[in-house]
């Protein structure tokens, strides 16, 4: 593991929760950097909502059917497993998992992953989601990588509880409910801009959030100008990203 | 951990439908607010609809909620007009404290004289469909706690389900737990793509994309899994593909 790019990455996480806090914004570059650094091929992470059902607010790539590997993890999936017992919880050949989450298991397996693992957003008893990391290649994840993610969900919960006030789930609340309607609103636009561009939701994705970073601005506050109109969406066009056409 | 439990959507439903029996009316936000104040132990609920830039009081159950609400309107601020154009909730566990006073230099001395001293703001939304905010008010200092905090989202996530069903048009649906996959990538994903394909706003394209479920019979999520693999689209003069 690079240990230069790791300490850059703590030190970017510190920064954007001391700067105007975007919780979004935060979650990707989390999830960024797990594939990065870690050794892993995707990663999401899922907070639970009030009503405990878990919701995907990052994943570090939008493709619809790793969008469906996270949000089909609330009938079962090692992302509920590691909620519900607040453990970490590791499948490292899904080859053999078929009988602990049949469902996933079919789904992940399709999408060409081998193994996977699930580290739980954890402040004391409190649990308030999970990291989600898959590998296209069986085997159990390296101690190390282990204890870097363990340690990047840390900074990602305290983050999102922001202060360990008595009264953290008033904050817990505020943020989460807020990070839940933004990341509705990055699909919303998300969908806009695939079909007036003709292209796909992973394209999509990376073009909004081109221009988010392009113009150092937040990513829900561009996703939420574009269904305003208050950007236009051919400024898209050419934006960083692989532009792959669907229609003619 | 405390509160996280599915099943407080359903309980939450079945209150109000005991409270709509128990009243003589249908399942409505009206008797959905009176149900929130004898539930969550709070002194008023205001459900307030945005047609016009500002809020506007559907219903209220006292008259303190209203004075709440004309206030904020008056001044150009407060929790219900944070809430409306941020993304989040806004808890005030109390007015009159300098971190309120600090934040509505104007709204927040005109809301301790109306007798109030907590004041809890929820949004009703979809990504970016606002429908409305649900306003709790209490008259003594104080959080909500976690359990009640917990009961009044999912209030508020009905109170959106039947401002939702109401705007497309489906007013019979009524409360009915998770008909509505609010949760799916895909619907909104879907709703984009409508408002793209008919120049409509989001909550035209989103009432616009159930209703034509209803109308055909089919799951919502599935049809707006046939949206975005473009494999249906919407035209603007109405035909099918």
């Amino acid at each position: 593991m690079d240990g230069d790019r790791l300490v850059e990455t703590f030190v970017e996480l510190a920064d954007t929760l001391v700067d105007d806090f975007d919780v979004i914004d935060f979650l990707h570059m989390l999830v960024d950097r797990c594939v990065e650094l870690l050794d892993v091929d995707a990663a999401g992470l899922l907070l639970a909502d009030q009503q405990g059902r878990l919701r995907l607010i990052a994943s570090s790539d939008e493709q619809t059917r790793l969008l469906e590997l996270f949000q089909l993890q609330n009938d079962d999936g090692p992302s509920l497993d590691a909620f519900a017992t607040g453990t970490r919880v590791g499948h490292p050949d899904l080859s053999d998992a078929g009988e602990r989450w049949p469902r996933f298991t079919a789904a992940a397996t399709e999408a060409g992953f081998a193994a996977v693992d699930a580290v739980p957003m954890r402040l004391r008893s409190e649990v308030i989601g999970a990291l989600n990391l898959f590998r296209n290649r069986s085997g159990e994840l390296d101690a190390t990588a282990l204890r870097t993610a363990t340690a990047l969900v840390d900074v990602a919960t305290i983050g999102l509880l922001q202060q360990r006030s008595i009264h953290h789930h008033q904050v817990l609340t505020e943020q989460l409910q807020a990070a839940l309607t933004s990341r509705v609103i990055v699909e919303q636009a998300k969908g806009l801009i695939a079909e007036r561009l003709g292209i796909d939701m992973d394209t999509a994705f990376a073009a909004l959030r081109g221009y988010a970073r392009g113009h150092n601005l937040k990513l829900s506050r561009v996703a939420h100008d574009v269904i305003t109109g208050d950007v236009d969406t051919s400024e898209f066009l050419g934006a960083p990203g692989r532009t792959k056409p669907l229609r003619s | 951990m405390a509160g996280y439990t599915p099943s407080r959507l359903a309980q939450v439903s079945r209150w109000i439908a005991e409270k709509a029996t128990e009243l003589g009316v249908p399942v409505s936000v009206d008797a959905l607010c009176h149900t929130a104040v004898v539930r969550l132990g709070v002194s008023g609920a205001v459900l307030t609809l945005d047609t016009s830039g500002w809020p506007e009081i559907r219903c209220a159950t006292d008259a303190v909620g209203e004075r709440l609400v004309e206030s904020q309107v008056t001044v150009g601020e407060g929790p219900a007009v944070d809430v409306w154009r941020g993304g989040g909730p806004v808890l005030v566990a109390d007015l009159d404290a300098p971190s309120s006073q600090a934040r509505w230099p104007m709204f927040a001395p005109l809301a301790v004289e109306t007798g109030a001293a907590a004041l809890f703001a929820l949004p009703l939304c979809v990504g970016a469909i606002r429908a409305g905010v649900l306003s709790l008010h209490r008259l003594d200092v104080g959080h909500l706690d976690a359990a009640t905090l917990t009961d009044s989202l999912a209030f508020a996530e009905l109170a959106l389900r039947l401002l939702l069903d109401e705007q497309a048009g489906l007013d019979a649906v009524g409360v009915v737990e998770d008909g509505l996959p609010l949760h799916s990538p895909h619907v909104h994903q879907a709703t984009g793509m409508v408002a793209a394909q008919l120049g409509l706003d989001m909550a035209d394209a989103f009432a616009h994309l159930r209703a034509r479920a209803f109308a055909e019979q089919v799951p919502l999520s599935g049809l707006a899994a046939d949206v975005v693999g473009r494999r249906r689209r919407f035209d603007r003069d109405g035909r099918r593909p």
